[in-house]
Formats: C-alpha cells, sequence, structure tokens
C-alpha cells in the first residue's frame, strides 16, 4: 500500500489508486474534465495538472498511480498556472453563450473558470465555428459541438457502459468534432446519460430543455420507482419561482445519484423521464363513483366500516389489496391493522404481463418494493384475482385497493363484477378507470411527497425523501392507515414514517439494525441468509 | 317701548352681519392657510378645484371641502356616547361663536340720527364673558375626547384639558394688568381709552403699557386654539387627537372652531393691546397730526375707518398666527409644561404685582 | 479596547433664549422672506413680469412633466436586433435577480439556431417591482433598459400592472389594461 503526501497530508492508498482519488480521500477536489470515475481513463484534457516532487513537468494526476513516498501539490503556484493555461486553452474556442446554455449553472466549465480562470482573458473573439449550432442526436439529446471540449467522456460511455458505439470524434486539430457515426442515431435505453456526464453543454437533455434554469432548481435524494432496481435519484424540483408555479410542472427532471450498490452513476431514459408521471393525471379529490366528494366523507366511511366489521366480528370478510408500489412503512402498518388487528383478507400481487428487462440495470419487475412487501406480509399470501372473485361472490363486506389499477390488468369486467359484490375503496395516486368504477376513490400522495423506504430487488433498504407537497387533498397512505387506527382506537402514535421504521425494524427481522440515520442517503442491504424472499425475487 | 325693538332688532342686525363675517373669515382661512404655507414652502397650494375652468386662485376649494364633509358618511365608533358624541362638536363652534358678541368692532355709529355701538352685547363684564366662552369650548373637546370610546381621542382630550388649564390661569392674569391700569372689563369702554397718543406719536396701545401681558397673552392664546406649536391635542403625526373618530360635518365643525378660535384671538389681541378700532390720529372730528395739520372727517367716515382698521387689524394678526403655526415646529410636552408653568404664569403673576403697584403709587 | 468616547455636554439655553423669542422671530423672518417673495414673484407674473423666475418649485404634473435625469429608472422595455425582434434570448437571469419576484419568462425556441434561445411570454408585474434596476443591470444582451420614461403606472386592477411581451416591446403602446374599471 503507497503512502504519499497530498498538500502536506499523508494519505495510505491501495495500489493502482490515481492521483485525482488518492487526493479526494483526502477531500481535495482535482479540476478535471475527461477524468470520471465510472469510465477508462483518457487523460486528454489536461485539466486535472498536478506538481509532483523531483518532477520537472507538471502532471495528470488522473493517470498517475500513486506511488510510495510522492510528494504532490495541487496548489501550487506552477500547478495553479497549469490548470489556468489549460482552461484558456480550452476556452479559446468556445462560444460561451451561457445565457442561452442550459448547462449554465452546473457547468464545469464556469466552475473552474471561477477557482482558476484568468478573468483577464488573452483569447480574441474570432473562434473555429463548427458547421451546425444544437441539433437533436437521438429523442432525448442535443448536441451542439461548439461547446464541446472533445474530453471524449461520451465516447467512452457508449464505447464502454452500452456497447453501442454511437459517438466519434472526427477530424483533426481545431477542426477536431464530437459526433455521431453516420447513420446511427443516439437512442440507446441509456442514451441521456452522456448529458450528465459530459461536463459542459455540449449535450444537453431535449426534455428539460429551455424549461428551467438549473440555479432554480431545490435538489432531493430518492429512489426511482420504475422498476425493482431501485436506481438512486436526485429529484429536481422549481423551488424558486413559487409566482409561476401555477399551472407548470413542480418536478423538473430527474438525474442520477451516484450510488455504487446500485446503478453506479447512471439511470434508464425511461426512469429518467417517469418524472412526468408525479404532475400529471393525478387524483386530487376524493372521488364517488367518479364524481368529486368530500374526502372526509369517504375517510369517515371506510373507517366507520371497519368498526362496525370488527364490532361485528365480521372483519375476515374485509378483503385488502395492497401493493408493492407501497413503501415499507405503509406496508407495516397495512400489516398491523388489517392483519395483526383484524384479521382481513389481505393480498398485495396480482398477475402481470412481464416488463422488459435487461443485463444492465433494468428489471421485468416493475414495482419499486416487491421484496419489502414480500419480507413484510409474507409470500403465501392469495392473489389480488381471488380477492376479486370473493368479491364478486359477495363474501366480502369490502375491498380496499391500494394503487392497483384493476381494470388495467383483470379487465373492466370482472372489476365491475367484484364492484357489484362490495363496496370498493380504492387509494390512487393517478385517476383510472379503476377510480372511476370504486365506490370511493381517496387521493394519497406518491413517492416524490412523502417520506419512506423501498427495498430493491438485491435486498437493499433505501430512503426516499419528500420533495413537494402532497396535490390536492392527496395525502401519504401511511397517514390515512393512522388515521383509520385512531377510529378503531388503536392508540398507534407516529408522527412521521421515520416513526413507523423504528416499529418496522423492530419487529421486522430483515430489517433488524436499520434506522433511518444507518439507512442514510445510500441505503442498507439486509444481511446476508436472512431473507429468503429477496433471494427469490431476484 | 317701541325704541327699545328697533334697538334689538339693529342688535340682532349687528349680530348676524358680525356672525357671517366670522364665519366668512374662517372660510376664507382654510384657504388663507393653504396658500400661505404653499407660498412659504416655495409650492403653490391646492389650486385644482375649479367651476367651468375657473380655479379662482383655489378659492373653491373651501366650498369643496364643504360639499365633500356635507356629504360624507357620518360615522359613530361603537360604544361611543351618542348624545355627547353629538353634543361635542356643538358646544366647541357654539361657545367659540358666541365670544365674539362682546368683541367692539368699531366705535358708535350714528345712522339716521340713531346710535348704534358696534358692539352685539354692550356688557360690563364682556372680557369674563369673552374668557368663560372660550373655556366652555375647551368642554367640545374635552366631551369628544371622552365621548369616543377610543383611547387615542381619550388621550387628545386629555392632552387638551391640561393645556387649556395650564394657559388658561396665564391668559387670565395676563388681562389683570389692563383691568387694572383702564379701570374696566368693558372691551369698548377698553378700546376708548387707547385712545389718543403720547408726545403725540406714541399710541396709547395696550402693547406699550402692557408688553410682557402682550406676549403672554398671546403665547396663551395661541395655545387655545390648539394649533401648531400648540397642537398636542390634536398631533397629526402620531394620535390624531381628540377627532380622531369624527367624520364628516362633525370633524368640519371641529376644523372650523379652530378656524373661529383663531380669528377671536386675532380679535382679542387687537382690541387688548392694539386699540381695536383706533386708529392713531383718529378723532372724532377726523385726522389730527403732531404737526398740526388736520383733515376734517365726518363722524360717519370715522367710523367706518374705526371699523376698517379694526378689519385690518384682525387680519394681521391672523396672518401672523398662520405664519407662527408653519414656521414652528410643535412643543414637546415638557417644554409646553414648562413654558407654561414657569415662564408665562410667573411672567403674568410678576406683571400684575407691578402694574398694580404702579396703579396704587400713581393713586 | 477602548472605545473612544468624546462627551458632548449639551449647552444649556440661557434665559433669554429659554423663552423662545429669539428662534420664533428667526424663523419668522426667514419663513416671512420666503412667503413674501414668493408672493412678489406670482403677482410679477400677472403682469407679464419676472416670467424666468419660478414662484414655487411645484411641477403641475399632468400637463408639466419633470424633466428626468438620463439615468432615472422608469418603465421597462425590451431592446430590438436590427431585424425588429427581440434581443432578449429568455436566459432568465433578470428573473433570477429581481428581488421583487416580479419577472416571470417560459422560454421557447428560436428559428435561428445561432440565437436559439428566446422568450415565449415575458411579464413583468409592475405593481411588485421596485424600480431598482437590477434587471437592466443584469442582462447579457442589453436586452432590457428602464429609460421609457414613463412614469404613468396605473390601472385599475393587480392584473392590469402586468406588462407582456407586447408592451415590452412597444413602450410607446397605450399602458396596461386600457381603464376598464373593475365592476361594483
Ligand atoms: S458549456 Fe458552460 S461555459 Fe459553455 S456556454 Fe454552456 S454554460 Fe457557458
Ligand atoms: S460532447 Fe461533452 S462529453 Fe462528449 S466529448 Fe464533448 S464535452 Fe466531452
Ligand atoms: S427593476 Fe428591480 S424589481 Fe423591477 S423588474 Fe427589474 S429587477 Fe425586478
Ligand atoms: S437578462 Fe436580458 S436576455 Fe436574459 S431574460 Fe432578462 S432581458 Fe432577456
Ligand atoms: S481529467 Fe486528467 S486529463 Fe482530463
Amino acid at each position: 500500500m503507497p503512502k504519499l503526501t497530498i498538500d502536506g497530508k499523508e494519505v495510505e492508498v491501495p495500489k493502482g489508486t490515481r492521483l485525482i482519488e488518492a487526493a479526494r480521500k483526502l477531500g481535495i477536489e482535482v479540476a478535471h474534465y475527461c477524468y470520471h470515475p465510472g469510465l477508462p481513463i483518457a487523460g486528454n484534457c489536461r485539466m486535472c495538472l498536478v506538481e509532483i516532487e523531483k518532477n520537472p513537468k507538471l502532471q495528470i494526476s488522473c493517470h498517475i498511480e500513486a506511488a510510495d513516498g510522492m510528494v504532490v501539490k495541487t496548489q501550487s503556484a506552477l500547478a495553479k498556472q497549469g490548470r489556468q493555461n489549460t482552461l484558456e486553452f480550452l476556452l479559446l474556442n468556445h462560444p460561451v453563450d451561457c445565457p442561452v446554455c442550459d448547462q449554465a449553472g452546473e457547468c464545469k466549465l464556469q466552475d473552474y473558470y471561477m477557482e482558476h480562470g484568468l478573468h483577464d482573458p488573452k483569447f480574441d473573439d474570432n473562434k473555429v465555428r463548427k458547421s451546425k449550432k444544437a441539433f437533436p442526436i437521438g429523442p432525448n439529446v442535443m448536441l451542439d459541438t461548439e461547446r464541446c471540449i472533445l474530453c471524449s467522456r461520451c465516447v467512452r460511455f457508449t464505447d464502454e457502459i452500452t456497447k453501442t458505439h454511437e459517438f466519434g470524434i472526427f477530424n483533426r486539430g481545431d477542426h477536431s468534432e464530437v459526433g455521431l457515426v453516420p447513420g446511427k442515431s443516439l437512442d440507446n435505453p441509456y442514451s441521456a446519460n452522456v448529458v450528465d456526464i459530459c461536463p459542459v453543454g455540449a449535450l444537453t437533455d431535449r426534455d428539460f430543455r429551455f424549461k428551467c434554469r438549473v440555479w432554480y432548481l431545490g435538489k432531493t435524494p430518492s429512489v426511482c420507482t420504475g422498476c425493482s432496481r431501485g436506481c438512486n435519484i436526485e429529484i429536481d424540483y422549481d423551488r424558486l419561482r413559487p409566482h409561476k408555479k401555477a399551472g407548470h410542472d413542480r418536478i423538473m427532471r430527474f438525474k442520477p445519484r451516484e450510488n455504487s450498490e446500485v446503478n453506479k452513476w447512471w439511470i434508464c431514459d425511461a426512469g429518467r423521464y417517469s418524472y412526468k408521471l408525479i404532475d400529471h393525471g393525478r387524483l386530487v379529490a376524493a372521488k364517488q363513483s367518479g364524481i368529486d366528494a368530500s374526502l372526509d366523507a369517504a375517510l369517515g366511511e371506510v373507517a366507520g366500516l371497519l368498526a362496525k366489521a370488527r364490532e361485528q366480528g365480521r372483519s375476515g370478510r374485509i378483503g385488502v389489496l395492497a401493493s408493492p408500489d407501497m413503501t415499507n412503512e405503509e406496508l407495516f402498518l397495512v400489516r398491523q391493522l388489517f392483519r395483526e388487528e383484524l384479521s382481513a383478507a389481505l393480498a398485495f400481487e396480482m398477475a402481470e404481463p412481464a416488463g422488459h428487462k435487461d443485463d444492465f440495470l433494468i428489471t421485468a419487475d416493475k414495482h419499486p418494493n416487491r421484496a419489502g412487501a414480500r419480507e413484510i406480509l409474507g409470500t403465501g399470501l392469495a392473489k389480488g384475482e381471488e380477492l376479486l372473485a370473493r368479491a364478486a361472490r359477495g363474501d366480502l363486506v369490502a375491498l380496499l385497493v391500494f394503487h392497483w389499477d384493476i381494470a388495467a390488468l383483470a379487465g373492466a369486467d370482472r372489476l365491475a363484477a367484484a364492484a357489484r359484490g362490495a363496496p370498493l375503496y380504492v387509494f390512487a395516486t393517478h385517476e383510472n378507470r379503476t377510480t372511476y368504477a370504486a365506490r370511493f376513490a381517496l387521493p394519497v400522495a406518491n413517492f416524490a411527497e412523502q417520506s419512506g423506504t423501498f427495498t430493491n430487488c438485491q435486498g437493499r433498504v433505501q430512503r426516499i425523501a419528500k420533495a413537494v407537497e402532497p396535490l390536492g387533498e392527496s395525502r401519504p397512505a401511511w397517514k390515512i392507515l393512522c388515521e383509520f387506527s385512531d377510529a378503531l382506537r388503536l392508540g398507534w402514535t407516529h408522527e412521521s414514517a421515520e416513526s413507523v421504521f423504528a416499529e418496522l425494524s423492530a419487529s421486522v427481522h430483515a430489517f433488524a439494525g436499520m434506522s433511518w440515520q444507518t439507512l442514510g442517503h445510500a441505503g442498507a442491504t439486509w444481511k446476508q441468509g436472512q431473507p429468503q424472499e429477496a433471494a427469490a425475487a431476484r | 317701548m317701541e325704541p327699545m325693538i328697533l334697538d334689538m332688532l339693529l342688535k340682532a342686525g349687528l349680530g348676524l352681519i358680525i356672525l357671517g363675517m366670522v364665519l366668512n373669515i374662517a372660510g376664507l382661512l382654510t384657504w388663507v392657510e393653504r396658500k400661505q404655507s404653499a407660498l412659504m414652502q416655495d409650492r403653490i397650494g391646492a389650486n385644482r378645484a375649479a367651476i367651468f375652468g375657473f380655479t379662482a386662485l383655489g378659492l373653491l376649494h373651501g366650498i369643496a371641502d364643504a360639499v365633500k364633509m356635507f356629504t360624507k358618511e357620518d360615522c359613530m365608533p361603537k360604544g361611543a356616547h351618542r348624545f355627547i358624541f353629538n353634543l361635542a362638536p356643538a358646544i366647541s363652534v357654539a361657545f367659540a361663536m358666541a365670544a365674539f358678541a362682546a368683541i367692539p368692532f368699531g366705535n358708535t355709529l350714528t345712522l339716521f340720527s340713531r346710535t348704534i355701538n358696534l358692539q352685539v352685547a354692550e356688557l360690563d363684564a364682556a372680557l369674563l364673558f369673552v374668557l368663560a366662552a372660550m373655556s366652555i369650548a375647551v368642554y367640545g373637546v374635552i366631551l369628544a375626547g371622552f365621548s369616543s370610546n377610543s383611547n387615542y381621542a381619550v388621550l387628545g382630550g386629555m392632552r387638551a384639558a391640561s393645556q387649556m388649564l395650564s394657559y388658561e390661569m396665564s391668559m387670565g392674569l395676563s388681562i389683570l394688568g389692563l383691568v387694572l391700569l383702564n379701570d374696566t372689563m368693558n372691551l369698548q369702554e377698553m378700546v376708548r381709552a387707547q385712545g389718543g397718543t403720547w408726545l403725540g406719536f406714541i399710541p396709547r396701545w395696550g402693547v406699550f403699557t402692557q408688553p410682557l401681558a402682550f406676549l403672554v397673552f398671546t403665547t396663551a392664546v395661541l395655545a387655545e386654539t390648539k394649533r401648531a406649536p400648540f397642537d398636542l391635542p390634536e398631533g397629526e403625526s402620531e394620535i390624531i387627537g381628540y377627532f380622531v373618530e369624527y367624520s364628516g360635518m362633525k370633524f368640519g365643525m371641529f376644523l372650523l372652531t379652530d378656524f373661529i378660535e383663531t380669528v377671536l384671538a386675532a380679535c382679542l389681541v387687537s382690541v387688548f393691546f392694539f386699540g381695536g378700532w383706533q386708529i392713531p390720529g383718529l378723532h372724532a372730528t377726523g385726522f389730527h397730526f403732531p404737526w398740526g395739520t388736520t383733515i376734517p372727517l365726518p363722524p360717519l367716515a370715522v367710523s367706518l375707518l374705526g371699523v376698517a382698521a379694526m378689519m385690518t387689524k384682525v387680519v394681521f394678526f391672523n396672518w401672523l398666527f398662520m405664519a407662527l403655526r408653519w414656521t414652528l415646529p410643535r412643543f414637546r410636552y415638557d417644554q409646553l409644561m414648562h413654558l407654561g408653568w414657569k415662564i408665562l404664569l410667573p411672567a403674568s403673576i410678576a406683571n400684575v404685582l407691578v402694574t398694580a403697584a404702579w396703579v396704587a403709587w400713581r393713586g | 479596547m477602548a472605545a473612544n468616547v468624546k462627551v458632548l455636554k449639551r449647552r444649556e439655553l440661557t434665559w433669554w433664549e429659554n423663552t423662545f423669542l429669539p428662534s420664533i422671530y428667526a424663523g419668522l423672518v426667514i419663513t416671512s422672506r420666503h412667503f413674501f417673495g414668493n408672493l412678489a414673484i406670482h403677482i410679477s407674473h400677472v403682469f407679464g413680469l419676472r416670467k424666468k423666475e419660478r414662484g414655487s418649485t411645484t411641477y403641475q404634473y399632468p400637463e408639466e412633466k419633470r424633466p428626468l435625469a438620463h439615468r432615472y429608472r422608469t418603465r421597462h422595455r425590451l431592446m430590438k436586433r436590427d431585424s425588429g425582434e427581440t434581443r432578449c434570448v429568455a436566459c432568465m437571469l433578470c428573473e433570477t435577480i429581481c428581488p421583487a419576484h416580479c419577472i416571470a419568462i417560459v422560454a421557447k425556441e428560436h428559428p435561428d439556431p445561432d440565437i436559439e434561445k428566446m422568450p415565449a411570454s415575458f411579464d413583468i408585474d409592475l405593481g411588485k417591482c421596485v424600480y431598482c434596476g437590477f434587471c437592466v443591470e443584469v442582462c447579457p444582451e442589453d436586452a432590457i433598459r428602464m429609460d421609457t420614461g414613463r412614469l404613468d403606472i396605473a390601472a385599475y386592477s393587480r392584473g392590469g400592472m402586468i406588462l407582456n411581451f407586447d408592451h415590452l416591446m412597444n413602450p410607446e403602446l397605450p399602458v396596461l389594461d386600457p381603464a376598464k374599471p373593475v365592476a361594483r
């Protein structure tokens, strides 16, 4: 293990570690463009120059391996000047059209210029223009070759990560230009990741184009709910323009969040653009057979029904169809309320068509929390279809459905039959045919509007956090469950999802020892050997 | 029998004329106030009210004000004492106007062999009457403050009460010197006593015999009008004062009272200290100049000249009071009390003592 | 560290000053000088004399406009390119800097890829604007200025105080919602 000194501080790193990573270990960030920890090293931008003692020339820290006894200076006058000159060259032909550039605000050229810039530029305005300004190169990505600094990250991404080889760098000298290989279009399922790794505004998101300036964004760490992988994301919402909110989407975009255990630095395009569901087609008020109704009346009716069934000893004939879209906390409360307290007929799965999957991130299971549901509610439960059938037979006093769009999965006929047999209460985030058919449809918050945890297909428990307020009258399902418990006088005192999780970790083995704090923003995996369910889900 | 009825009719007529005159002057004062303050402050002043495009130098604003006040909603705060609340402005304005009955606006006027004394009420104790009327007018202010059911109004009323108390004392005492000197409380007599000159050119006016009393009285009477620099009962910048809850013409009556009192103050100062209707050198037969020249005039002309002289003096003092009001900032409360009790009161007492001694010595 | 304290002794008023008479006199002299001076000028004006002197510092506003200093900040306008299009590229820097949050811009694609971006809508709520001029200072394109010289900003509703893109591009247009009184 080589031991070296960086900026006067000693650090020991595994053999083969690059200087830039060794410095990062000490909390020293060396400016860089082409280096990306998830990509092979190219060493072509020359931005990461550092001074190494007994070495006459500056060296690129992204490529040099740490060696025993090395003395590295990242802040010496020489190193700084080296980076300053590099930056000057990078900007030589850069258009600096930041006012119209979507990258402005999160652009590494801007950031490093603030740190290292000459601030009295020597270049003149005779820039080499490229053939075309911004143009789309695929369904999700815009390319502006004039802004490109030829770091080749995008090329390496398509070569090494997706192996689709769309990008290349063509021509030479100041005519070098990034572009697509002729005849190709950037349409692989992970294409928009090049937007994130491009350090400048050469590759920008077509969906995000001109929608918002990035400094208006508030950022909340969360987890993608597109499939059971549970890729870590950041929810970017419009924070600074409340005066413009009316009629505008609140969520502006999703960005991948680094998690070496789950998604590394990437997410798929389907997950990235799933943010649109958060603000569109939502159920924002209680509905009675499709017509606006009072939420309090709806909640009161369900609570009264539960209390009455318990009194009459018929609570076993309450059907509850929970969902793998619910958080661990909500599922736990479902278990406490409906199984422990009411011994109701419980289910959480329905037959679904197999989803698309690949060998990188995308999984076939399109629900974020099936592993958690199986662990908390158990695997031996009936399927949703059985509940429907019982309801249709008139065997149930009520059927409570969380999230599932029954009409889409089981067909409108079976839904109608069930609704005829027993009053149907649907707790849903979005309006759909099932909410129309229900006796009462109650709006619940979605994952961007509440905190909680999901368990992904690897048995990793990961936190989501509230980015925006619940839309309209909707409220988190765990709060609704707590309200029912109040009506049944169960004496629950949950103030937050965190306190539910504390109880969950105390009573469900797989979650033992976990707490909101130990999960952090990266999550934690179930203890090995315990959860057979998780293994089965994989 | 018959001459007496005629006398009464004549007096009633005279009273009406004087009342009309006073009200008009008071109304005009609103215009004077605006225009004079504007000129003093390099402004133009209200000049937008117009009839068919004629603005008449802004004179129409007074009419516009009146129209506005009469048409405004008349509101009364919850919990106010309805009767007293309505009575207060009436008391203020009525007694302020009543005081004019004792003011002599001229010497006697002989018309159709009838001699008319140009003073509505020929009271022997006219001085006391005037002081009493002014004191009662203050009740309006205090009652307004107490009946409004508003803290600010109460504050204003209390300030008014204590201010009046402090200054009326000096006011009364300062006049006492004049009473001693002239041996009368009848204002007409007092004015007559100020006729003639010393050394042929110094008029025998009160201001020369009682200069200290003049200063004290002017200050005190200004304080009685409750206008800047003595506008603590109003305190427009902080408590608004006793009339804060009044609106419409009831508020207008308080406003009017202020102006009427200004006119009254000007009249009193003229009568007490500047010889009322006296013109130096003008005798019953005409002008007699110190160097011997005489200009004979008919008695009617002399009488009218006297009235004109009185009016001129009143107008001058109105101007002076306006100028003071727009020159001086409001007193601090402690300054107000300091001035009233520690300066004016001792000064007026000293004045009375010295005058009394002098009168006793003279025999 | 001992603070540097200088004790100022308050001067006691003399007996004579305490009567306030000298100050009252001095004050009256000043105000009367203005009064009679201005009166004389106004009277001279009636006779057509001393026309050059002003008897007051008042501007009779709607008829007589006050001359504005050339840096005076007035209603906003958007600048135009030679082609007549707006110079604004909807960078939203003005919207960002605005301390009153009164600017609202929605961006769209400009047909010319060399310009790339332009406002789809550009609203300034003059009811909220504090006339700080930050928007002008921050604009990288010199696209917004506050030099129309228009101060006559009045409307019958809050909504009427909002300038839209057309108002900003054509500052000579009549102001805001053309006097539509709110129905009572
Ligand atoms: S890439 Fe960065 S420096 Fe270049 S125009 Fe965009 S924001 Fe500005
Ligand atoms: S487009 Fe972006 S990622 Fe690709 S080479 Fe240019 S700067 Fe690097
Ligand atoms: S002048 Fe100031 S407050 Fe007004 S729009 Fe510009 S930045 Fe906003
Ligand atoms: S700062 Fe200038 S260019 Fe940018 S949006 Fe405002 S007016 Fe347009
Ligand atoms: S980051 Fe080291 S050369 Fe680019």
